[in-house]
C-alpha cells in the first residue's frame, strides 16, 4: 500500500476526504482482500472510535469497515456483562463479537444495495458473470440494517426449508441480537471429538 | 499358491455390478426433472460427503470447506469458511456450534432440521406449469463430476430461475445458482472438489482447533412463537402465491408481538411481519444476501416483506397488505 493510499484511508477516517473519492475507497476495500488485510494492519479502529470529533453517520461506516477488516471496538465499560449465575452470564461483548463474525461474513458489499432510482448514485462493477452494483456512500450511511431487520431475516430463514450459507450469517446475527448466556462447553468437542453421542453428557446446560 | 484371476462367480458378480453402474447412470441421465429432483431432494438428506464450495453473492465471493456424515442416524456437519475470521459451524443433530477463533467463543444454538449448505431446493411438488417450467439442459461436468444441469423458469417477474447440476450417478446438486430474469446471478453455490461417499472419516468433524480455553454461550431463550388467525392479509399477491403459515411471535427486545405471515409459490418464499410502528422503526428496502426486504407504514403498524425475490415482489407484498 503506497502513501498516497495511506493517506486516503486517513482522509476517509477523519471525514475529509470527497464523497467521490470514499465512493471509490470503499469499493477498492470491498473488492481487494489483500488490501482489506493491510488496511488492518495501519488502522487502529479502536483508536479511531473514541475520537472526539464526529461527522454525521461516520460511525456507522466505522464500525462497517470494521466488520469488514475483522476488527472490534473495545466494548464500554457498561457494556460489561453484568454477573449472574455461575453458568448464566448475559454478556455484551460477545454479542458484539458476534456481530463481527456476522458482518465479516456479510461482507460491505453485502449491506445495502440500492434501490430507490432517486437515491441511486450507483456504479455498476463488470465483475464475470454476476453484476453488482456498488452502493452509494450516503446509501451505505443510511441503510445498515437494523438489529429488528435482521431478526426478520433470521426469522425469515427459520421459515426456509433448509439453510444456506445465507442462512448461516443471519443465525449468527441472530445470536448477536439477544443476550447470551454462559454454558459448559460440549465435552466432546473440547476433546477434538465432534461425532454425534447418543445421550448429553450429566449437568450439561446446552440447548 | 495364491490365485491372481478371478473366479467365474467373481467374474459374473463383477459384471453384474458394472452392468448395474451402468444402468445407474443411464436411468439418471434418462430420468424426467421430477425424478431427478425427488433423488436429489433425498440424498441431500441421507448422503455423506466432503468438499470445498464456492459461494458467490452479489459479487461477493467465499471458500468454504464442508463435511456432512450421519453416524448413527444423527446428521454430523462441519462449515470451514476458509477466508476472513475463520469461523467453523460444528452440527450434531440440531445442535449447532459456531466458533469464533478470533474470539476464542463457541455460540449454540438450535437448529430445526436444516442445512448449513444448502438454502432452497427445488422439490417435484413445485406447481411447475403453473409458475416455473422444469426441463433438462444439457450434460455437464461440474468438480471432476458427470452432471446433468435443470432449469427452473419463472413464468414472471416476481420470481428468481434457477439452475442446478446434479451428480449423474447420485443426484447431488454439485452447483445451484439462482438467477434473476434478466440473467443477473443472485446467488451461486458450487462444489470444486468433492468426495461423496461411505468414505468421510469422523476425524474430519472435529474442530480444527482445540476449544480448551473458549467461552461457550447460547441464548437464554429461544423466539417464542404461536400459529394465529390474522385479519391481515395481502390484496395484490403475486401470481402463485399463497399464505402458508401465520404466527405471532415474540422478537428479543420489542415490546409486543410481531404477526409472521409466510405467503409462498412452492418454491420462493416471502415472509411479512406487521408489528407496532414504535417497535419497529424500518422504512423502504434493502437487502442481506440474496434476500430483499421492503418495509412500508401501514395503519400505523409497520409492515415488513423478506424473501429471496425480487425487490418488486417484496415490494408489492409489502405495499398490499391491509387489515380486513
Amino acid at each position: 500500500m503506497n502513501d498516497a493510499l495511506k493517506m486516503q484511508i486517513s482522509a476517509f477516517i477523519d471525514g475529509e476526504l470527497p464523497d467521490n473519492e470514499s465512493e471509490l475507497l470503499l469499493r477498492r476495500l470491498s473488492q481487494d482482500a489483500e488490501m482489506r488485510q493491510q488496511v488492518s494492519q495501519y488502522l487502529d479502529i479502536g483508536r479511531i472510535m473514541r475520537r472526539e470529533h464526529e461527522i454525521p453517520g461516520i460511525d456507522q461506516l466505522r464500525g462497517r469497515i470494521g466488520a469488514v477488516l475483522g476488527e472490534v471496538a473495545e466494548p464500554a465499560a457498561d457494556e460489561r456483562p453484568v454477573v449472574g449465575s455461575a453458568l448464566m452470564t448475559p454478556t455484551a461483548g460477545v454479542a458484539i463479537a458476534a456481530t463481527v463474525a456476522a458482518l465479516a461474513l456479510v461482507g460491505l458489499s453485502q449491506l445495502g444495495a440500492p434501490s430507490d432510482p432517486v437515491l441511486q448514485r450507483a456504479v455498476a462493477i463488470d465483475d464475470g458473470p454476476a453484476s453488482y452494483t456498488e452502493p452509494a456512500i450516503e446509501q451505505v450511511l443510511a441503510e445498515q440494517p437494523s438489529e429488528r431487520l435482521l431478526q426478520y431475516h433470521a426469522r425469515h430463514g427459520d421459515t426456509l426449508p433448509g439453510l444456506g450459507p445465507n442462512g448461516v450469517r443471519t443465525r449468527v446475527i441472530s445470536l448477536e441480537s439477544s443476550e447470551l448466556v454462559e454454558v459448559d462447553p460440549h465435552p466432546h468437542l473440547v476433546s477434538g471429538n465432534a461425532e454425534a453421542e447418543p445421550e448429553q453428557e450429566p449437568g450439561q446446560d446446552t440447548p | 499358491m495364491k490365485r491372481t484371476f478371478p473366479s467365474r462367480s467373481e467374474l459374473t458378480m463383477l459384471s453384474a455390478a458394472i452392468t448395474l453402474l451402468g444402468l445407474s447412470v443411464n436411468a439418471s441421465a434418462q430420468s424426467s426433472p421430477d425424478e431427478l429432483l425427488d433423488r436429489m431432494n433425498d440424498v441431500v438428506n441421507t448422503i455423506d460427503f466432503e468438499g470445498t464450495v464456492f459461494r458467490r453473492e452479489n459479487g461477493e465471493s467465499e471458500a468454504l470447506r464442508i463435511v456432512r456424515k450421519i453416524i448413527d442416524g444423527v446428521i454430523n456437519e462441519r462449515l470451514v469458511s476458509q477466508e476472513g475470521n475463520g469461523l467453523e459451524i460444528i452440527r450434531i443433530g440440531n445442535e449447532v456450534h459456531c466458533i469464533l477463533p478470533d474470539k476464542q467463543t463457541v455460540l449454540i444454538e438450535e437448529w430445526a432440521n436444516q442445512s448449513t449448505l444448502f438454502s432452497s431446493l427445488p422439490s417435484s411438488e413445485i406447481r411447475y406449469g403453473a409458475q416455473y417450467d422444469v426441463a433438462i439442459i444439457r450434460e455437464d461436468r461440474v468438480a471432476g463430476r458427470r452432471a446433468i444441469m435443470l432449469a427452473i423458469r419463472p413464468h414472471d417477474n416476481f420470481r428468481y430461475a434457477h439452475r442446478l447440476w446434479l451428480d449423474e450417478e447420485t443426484s447431488f446438486p454439485l452447483k445451484t445458482e439462482i438467477v434473476s430474469q434478466d440473467g443477473e446471478l443472485i446467488e451461486q453455490i458450487k462444489f470444486a472438489e468433492i468426495e461423496i461417499g461411505d468414505g468421510i472419516s469422523k476425524e474430519s468433524l472435529a474442530p480444527s482447533m482445540s476449544l480448551a480455553n473458549y467461552s461457550w454461550f447460547t441464548q437464554p431463550e429461544h423466539y417464542a412463537s404461536a400459529e394465529v388467525e390474522t385479519s391481515w392479509q395481502s390484496s395484490d399477491l403475486p401470481p402463485g402465491f399463497k399464505a402458508t403459515s401465520t404466527t405471532t411471535e415474540q422478537m428479543p427486545g420489542a415490546a409486543n408481538p410481531v404477526t409472521h405471515i409466510v405467503y409462498s409459490d412452492g418454491l420462493a418464499m416471502v415472509s411479512v411481519f406487521i408489528a407496532e410502528a414504535a417497535d419497529a422503526p424500518l422504512a423502504g428496502t434493502s437487502n442481506v444476501g440474496a434476500a430483499n426486504t421492503y418495509s412500508v407504514l401501514r395503519d400505523g403498524f409497520q409492515v415488513t416483506a423478506v424473501g429471496e425475490v425480487p425487490a418488486a415482489t417484496v415490494q408489492r407484498i409489502a405495499t398490499s397488505m391491509q387489515q380486513n
